[in-house]
């Protein structure tokens, strides 16, 4: 065993941390410094947990996320219960679930989910009901839910709701014993409890403890007293009981009255039922149609549905009679009384449909669907399908029982249904079949997956392509279940498909380990449907789909598949044979490629029209090379030198690569040089392809001819024949082969002779060989040697890991600190340590790579522990790598969660589920808080060993699976488009399964969708957000973007409702929202709306940099709809000139050719107007652009006579417009260009600058 | 795939949603050849549950397809409609960024 002394003894200058340490250690006595740094890295050591924290999310947030999520569900929960006046099952379980996680449930939810196991629940049989209620209490008790009166009066409710029997003085005692005081709602309900079950003598007994405690005795006990008397059948005391309420001060109410009705109801006695209606009716009394529903229930739970219509009859159709009456319906069907439900569920009041043509609405879906869940008999279904369908009220009724059928993976019925589809003559298709599949696939049920193709075979359905690719080969591990599955269906279109020339499309995977079967039974299905394309296609495919190494470690398995083949005369054709050949070469098994020879024949027919073509002396050259080549590709090499003796003359160069090749597969290497010698004194100018000189380099090497290998490199690079990367592969092979026959001169010569001459650039894996041939024979101090040398020539450190390795294990603690101090001196002291250690490991010695892992100040390479657990998870070191886990715990910086993650890899591979559930536990130690994929890969392990997983499996797959398609920097807006609608797609998915994602995925998502004009959904997607996200709030982007979609899709109203929400919630919308808004408000004139938006956004205006013009301007054009006068009195009587002023200008823009007459009528209205020159400028303008010229000497005229001041713009117009037209210029015109004054104007009107063009 | 892409790189598409779960892609190409050659109909099924996903792509080769489907009032299938339009393609971002503030004209 190695002492860690050996190597602080001379471990360099370089190496002081490792010195200090280990000196520290073995003496026992720390320094000073070292024990400041001791306690730094005790401090860093504690950090990793924290930083493991950070990488995910902060764990407060984590926390208020599941609040919120609960609060989310709660709420739900309630809408639920109030839109529908039901739950479900799977809600309730989610919401428990959560709340057992968050660890505190507080009294009130405990009270929630109490409460809702009773008749909110009519999906669910009542005594499962029960069970749960005792289930929740139970688990909630024990994580600290306090019980009070409120929590024990709710369970009592439910068992009332439930019809569950119990004993009330057990419940009482219960009560006592947790010390809670039963109060008056729970007498009244231990009432109920007795007389439901018609013990009076039990109900008086509570009824004492209630006088007893003087609490008042109301109407609910009254009319539990009047089902309890007509419980033992004394229907007159029962009746009696009104009496003595009234006695008793208590009117009888509703609540009385119905526990009569339902008294009658369970008789039978349908005219006691009537009268008591009619006399409540005179009474002016009034009962709801939620009674009579429960009247309805009475008479289906007694036997006597019969009655049924007569209630249905009575029935006002009130405001929630649909759910009501739905609810009824559902809990009759749970309670196997459906055609009672039926009768109900006739009674809906349906909405004339619409537009009854075109889409028909289908009622009763969830009649039927609840039918398939209670498994319901088929007759049953096709019965009410029938009348449904019958009575117009559903246009797929079969179809749709099928979907329920599926989607709760009923199959026996689905099955069923699809024959019952078949008598009808509805279509069946292959797809029906696959949600039925995917649930066999999931659990890995063989026989389930057989049983569904073999019914879809009886039902006429061949399963096509897909279904086998995506559901059915999957699922196959084993030979029997193959055979099952041959034997059962024999399919013939699956044996087409499986060799068809699209399998490449299909991923082979699955049949990688299990050759040897898949070669018996295809011996077996070439028997039944013979197709030589077929198996070559097969073959080809099978090949082509297994690795370089799979092919190597199956080469036995290969060869007796190929013998097989033979024996049954199968043949390959010859295309599809030389492209196996070539996989096989590729994967460097060339003793299959000649037993792969064995099943292509061609030669015979070749030979005979050679023989024919000579005899009538015609060329024969293409035909002999056709020979040849098919006599190698039979890999007859004996045959093949004959032929090319025989007809050396027509001997052609490919005949002779061929050839040549062949030798070097024998090995060959003499006929093979001197095939190469004959080929080029025919013509020296040849040069062969690159895999036939590799293959003479090759042959040559192993024969020890280094001189003519070297050559063959040297012609390789003057015939600049070209290099491909499997070349450079095949250098390796050529090499490390060589380095296993432990050639030491060979590797070394060929690997300089191709570095030299350019063939390759140096590199680990081309070096690799150079170090293997001295461990190949065990010469580690050599190999050391050489790797040292690798690395001064070439940079590379090839095998270092297998030299350390080797070192430990023969405790030539010398060599080892040579090459520790190589290591340190070249990589530093972290990466020597880090060799150190993972040799240390690799070969056990794990007290010593505990040493060097705890070194102080040594820090976590991710990259490089990663490579060595990848290297044991490869090499199933499950110890090693445990053991490596465990070191580093402390290490710092160290990924823990990602060591974990590498340990549970290795458990999944080697299916080992107890050391899956053990490194669980360890984790929960170390305080770990793992990462999703993390909890995934465990949660695997588990489900696929049948074990129950103890925590909930993350779906954060679906947060990446929506931002995946968002963050992708696709440049094909089509491709973008049809990611949106990806993740669009996943988020509904996920809201189906009530999976929530971070308020900042639905942001995203909401942008894309709106930046794609998809409003609809956008908006879907916010209310998604905003049920599920408390507050949830789209950002400033993503509002700006839905009010610009909201007003290119002309919603003006709701665009302005958005503006308002965004401004309500203190954002800020982007200036181009705004602006937008504004000009469609003004093309539709609707000046109000503009005022409006002018106000919301009053204060913001400036920050976003929206000019006020913006809507002076809009408003104009809205006025332009609008006599425009309006408005211009409006801003001249508000003195608001510059914007009466702009008015003008607008008007003249927009009404060039009406002579300037509005601007006349304007200043007709008011001739007092404050800014006479402007108007005239602007009359002169009309006039201009009218040509007019007379109108404008006029108006100077009366300027002049009104004393107005002329400006340069306007004797520089009417100085223009004059010369025009001939005349005069009675002034001195302005010497600049009209624009020089338009500019100077401009800037002197600073705010309309900017605007006023 | 890449061939297909390299020769005649437009594929005049529609969007297709609404679909009912009984129908697959072969039901769907047949429907919509009627119209025009269809090259490609993508319909997502969900691996979980075995159903689609309730829409689809139709590829046709030539837009006078498109055309013809388009113009088509509705389509119904089995004796359901179907939502059909076309393919958006155009950027939301290049219809925006150049316009400017106050554009009166």
């Amino acid at each position: 065993m190695l002492e860690q002394q050996t190597f602080t003894k001379s471990a360099g200058v370089n190496s002081s941390v490792l010195a200090g340490v280990l000196s520290c250690q073995q003496s026992g006595c720390r320094s000073l410094g070292v024990e400041v740094f001791l306690s730094a890295g005790e401090l860093f050591a504690i950090a990793p947990h924290q930083k493991g924290k950070v990488q995910e999310e902060p764990v407060l947030s984590v926390q208020n996320k599941q609040a919120q999520h609960f609060d989310w569900a709660l709420n739900k929960l309630d809408s639920s219960v109030r839109r529908t006046g039901r739950i479900t099952r799977t809600l309730l379980l989610r919401i428990f679930h959560d709340m057992c996680r968050t660890g505190y449930p507080s009294s009130n939810q405990a009270l929630l989910l109490l409460r809702s196991c009773g008749s909110l629940l009519p999906e669910v049989p009542l005594c499962e009901r029960t069970e749960l209620a005792h289930m929740i209490w139970g688990k909630l008790q024990d994580l600290g839910a306090v019980y009070d009166a409120s929590h024990y009066n709710a369970l009592l409710k439910v068992y009332l709701q439930n019809e569950h029997k119990f004993s009330p003085t057990e419940f009482l005692s219960k009560m006592e014993e947790a010390n809670v005081q039963p109060n008056r709602v729970t007498y009244q309900r231990l009432i109920a409890a007795y007389c439901n079950e018609g013990d009076i003598e039990g109900a008086s007994k509570i009824l004492g403890f209630m006088k007893m405690k003087e609490l008042p005795i109301t109407e609910a006990v009254f009319s539990s007293l009047v089902t309890g008397h007509a419980r033992t059948g004394d229907m007159e005391n029962a009746e009696n009981i009104f009496s003595v309420m009234r006695d008793a001060g208590i009117e009888p109410g509703p609540d009385t009255y119905l526990a009569l009705l339902n008294a009658y109801a369970e008789k039978g006695d349908i005219n006691s039922v009537k009268q008591i209606l009619e006399k409540i009716e005179k009474m002016e009394g009034y009962l709801m149609d939620r009674d009579l529903l429960q009247v309805i229930y009475s008479l289906a739970k007694a036997g006597y549905p019969q009655y049924v219509p007569d209630i249905l009859s009575q029935m006002r159709y009130e405001r929630g009679y649909i759910p009501d009456a739905m609810n009824l319906s559902l809990n009759l069907i749970t309670q196997g009384l459906e055609d009672t439900a039926f009768q109900v569920f006739k009674s809906f009041p349906t909405l004339p449909s619409e537009n009854h043509s075109e889409t028909s609405m289908d009622y009763g879906n969830f009649f039927l669907q609840h039918c398939v869940h209670m498994d319901k008999p088929l007759s049953k279904l096709k019965q009410f399908c029938d009348e449904l369908k019958e009575a117009n009220m559903h246009s797929s009724p079969l179809q749709f029982t099928l979907y329920c059928a599926l989607e709760s993976k009923k199959a026996a019925l689905a099955i069923n249904l699809m024959k019952t589809m078949k008598e009808e003559g509805l279509p069946l298709r292959p797809h029906y079949s696959w949600p039925l599949l995917v649930g066999y696939q999931k659990e890995k049920n063989v026989q389930g997956t057989i049983g569904v193709l073999k019914a879809m075979h009886e039902l006429g359905v061949e399963p096509d392509v897909e279904t086998y690719t995506n559901y059915v080969l999957t699922n196959f591990d084993d030979i029997q279940t193959f055979r099952a599955l041959l034997q059962v269906s024999l399919n013939e279109q699956f044996f087409i498909y499986l060799s068809s020339p699209s399998m490449p499309s299909v991923n082979l995977s699955h049949f990688k380990g299990c050759l040897i079967f898949v070669s018996v039974i295809l011996v077996e299905c070439f028997l039944l449907f013979f197709s030589t394309e077929a198996v070559g296609y097969f073959l080809y495919n099978l090949i082509d789909s297994m690795s370089d190494s799979e092919v190597q470690a199956k080469e036995e398995h290969l060869r007796q598949y190929f013998h097989q083949l033979k024996k049954m005369n199968v043949v390959i054709p010859t295309n599809i044979y030389r492209g196996i050949r070539n996989l096989l070469a590729a994967y460097h098994v060339p003793e299959l490629i000649k037993v792969c020879g064995y099943i292509n024949t061609e030669v015979s027919a070749l030979e005979e029209e050679l023989e024919k073509l000579k005899a009538e002396k015609q060329p024969i050259g293409n035909v002999l090379k056709q020979l040849i080549v098919a006599l190698c590709a039979e890999e007859n090499m004996q045959k093949a030198l004959e032929v090319k003796a025989k007809y050396e003359p027509d001997m052609v160069v490919g005949g002779y690569a061929a050839l040549i090749n062949l030798c070097c597969r024998h090995d060959n290497v003499e006929d093979a040089m001197n095939l190469k010698e004959e080929v080029f004194r025919k013509d020296s100018s040849v040069a062969l392809d690159t895999n036939k000189y590799l293959a003479l380099v090759k042959v040559l090497g192993k024969h020890g001819r280094l001189e003519d290998a070297i050559n063959i490199l040297k012609e390789i690079k003057e015939k600049d024949i070209p290099i491909k990367d499997t070349t450079v592969t095949s250098f390796f092979h050529i090499l490390n082969a060589a380095a296993m026959r432990g050639e030491v001169e060979t590797v070394n010569r060929l690997h300089e002779s191709i570095l030299t001459l350019g063939l390759a650039k140096p590199s680990t894996n081309l070096c690799t060989p150079l170090i293997t041939v001295h461990l190949e024979k065990d010469d580690v101090p050599s190999a050391l040697e050489a790797t040292i040398d690798c690395y001064k020539k070439y940079g590379k450190m090839p095998r270092l890991h297998d030299i350390l390795c080797r070192l430990i294990e023969q405790g030539n603690t010398e060599l080892l600190q040579k090459a520790m101090d190589f290591v340190s001196q070249e990589r530093g002291e972290m990466m020597m340590l880090y060799d150190i250690f993972f040799a240390f490991l690799n070969t056990g010695k794990y007290k010593e790579a505990k040493k060097i892992i705890e070194t102080p100040g040594l820090r976590a390479r991710p990259g490089s522990l990663q490579w060595f657990a990848e290297k044991c998870i490869a090499t199933n070191q499950m110890e090693t790598l445990e053991n490596m886990v465990e070191m580093t715990q402390k290490l710092f910086e160290c990924d823990r969660d990602e060591m974990y993650y590498y340990l549970l890899k290795l458990c999944k591979i080697s299916n080992d589920w107890r050391k899956a559930e053990a490194t669980w536990t360890k984790m929960q130690e170390e305080n770990v808080i793992p990462r999703a994929r993390t909890l995934r890969l465990l949660a695997d392990t588990l489900k696929n060993n049948g074990q129950e997983v103890p925590f909930d499996v993350p779906e954060v797959i679906y947060v990446n699976a929506l931002y995946m398609p968002l963050q992708c920097n696709v440049t094909s807006q089509l491709f973008f488009f049809i990611l949106i609608v990806e993740a669009y797609n996943i988020l509904l998915e996920a809201q189906k399964k009530d999976i929530m994602f971070p308020a900042s995925a639905y942001s995203t998502l909401i942008k894309a969708l709106l930046a794609e004009g998809c409003l609809e959904e956008a908006l879907k997607v916010k209310n998604i957000a905003e049920t599920h996200i408390k507050g949830f709030t789209l950002n400033d982007a993503a509002s700006s973007l839905l009010i610009i979609t909201q007003v290119r899709r002309d919603y003006l109203k709701d665009a302005i409702s958005t503006l308002k929400k965004v401004l309500e919630s203190d954002m800020v919308p982007m200036s181009l929202a705004v602006i937008r808004l504004i000009q469609a408000l003004a093309m539709k004139g609707d000046l109000e709306s503009i005022c409006t938006v002018e106000k919301m956004v009053e204060n913001l205006a400036t920050s976003i940099g929206l000019s006020r013009m913006l809507f002076v301007n809009n408003t104009v054009l809205a006025h332009i709809k609008k006599p425009a006068t309006d408005l211009f009195l409006q801003y001249v009587d508000a003195g608001r000139v510059d914007d009466a002023r702009f008015l003008l200008q607008v008007i003249i823009y927009q009404e060039r050719n009406s002579s300037g007459q509005k601007i006349k009528t304007l200043l007709d209205l008011v001739p007092d107007f404050p800014d006479m020159k402007i108007v005239y400028s602007y009359l002169l303008k009309c006039h201009a652009l009218d040509n007019d010229v007379v109108s404008a000497k006029t108006l100077f005229e009366k300027m002049k006579s009104e004393n107005i001041h002329t400006d340069e713009i306007f004797l520089k117009r009417l100085a223009v417009l004059l010369k025009n037209a001939g005349e005069p210029v009675p002034f001195t015109e302005p010497p600049e260009s009209f624009h020089f004054y338009v500019n100077k104007l401009t800037q002197e009107r600073q705010e309309i600058s900017s605007h006023a063009e | 795939m890449a061939a297909t892409r390299g020769s005649s790189r437009r594929v005049f598409e529609l969007f297709v949603s609404q679909i009912h779960w009984t129908l697959a892609t072969k039901e769907l190409r047949d429907y919509f050849a009627q119209f025009g050659t269809v090259r490609k109909c993508t319909l997502p099924f969900d691996k979980e549950t075995g159903f689609h996903k309730g829409f689809c792509w139709i590829g046709f080769s030539s837009e006078e397809g498109l055309r013809n489907a388009l113009q088509k009032e509705s389509h119904i299938l089995d004796g359901i409609k179907l939502q059909v339009q076309q393919q958006k393609r155009r950027s939301f971002r290049s219809q925006y960024t150049n316009e400017g503030e106050t554009d009166m004209s």
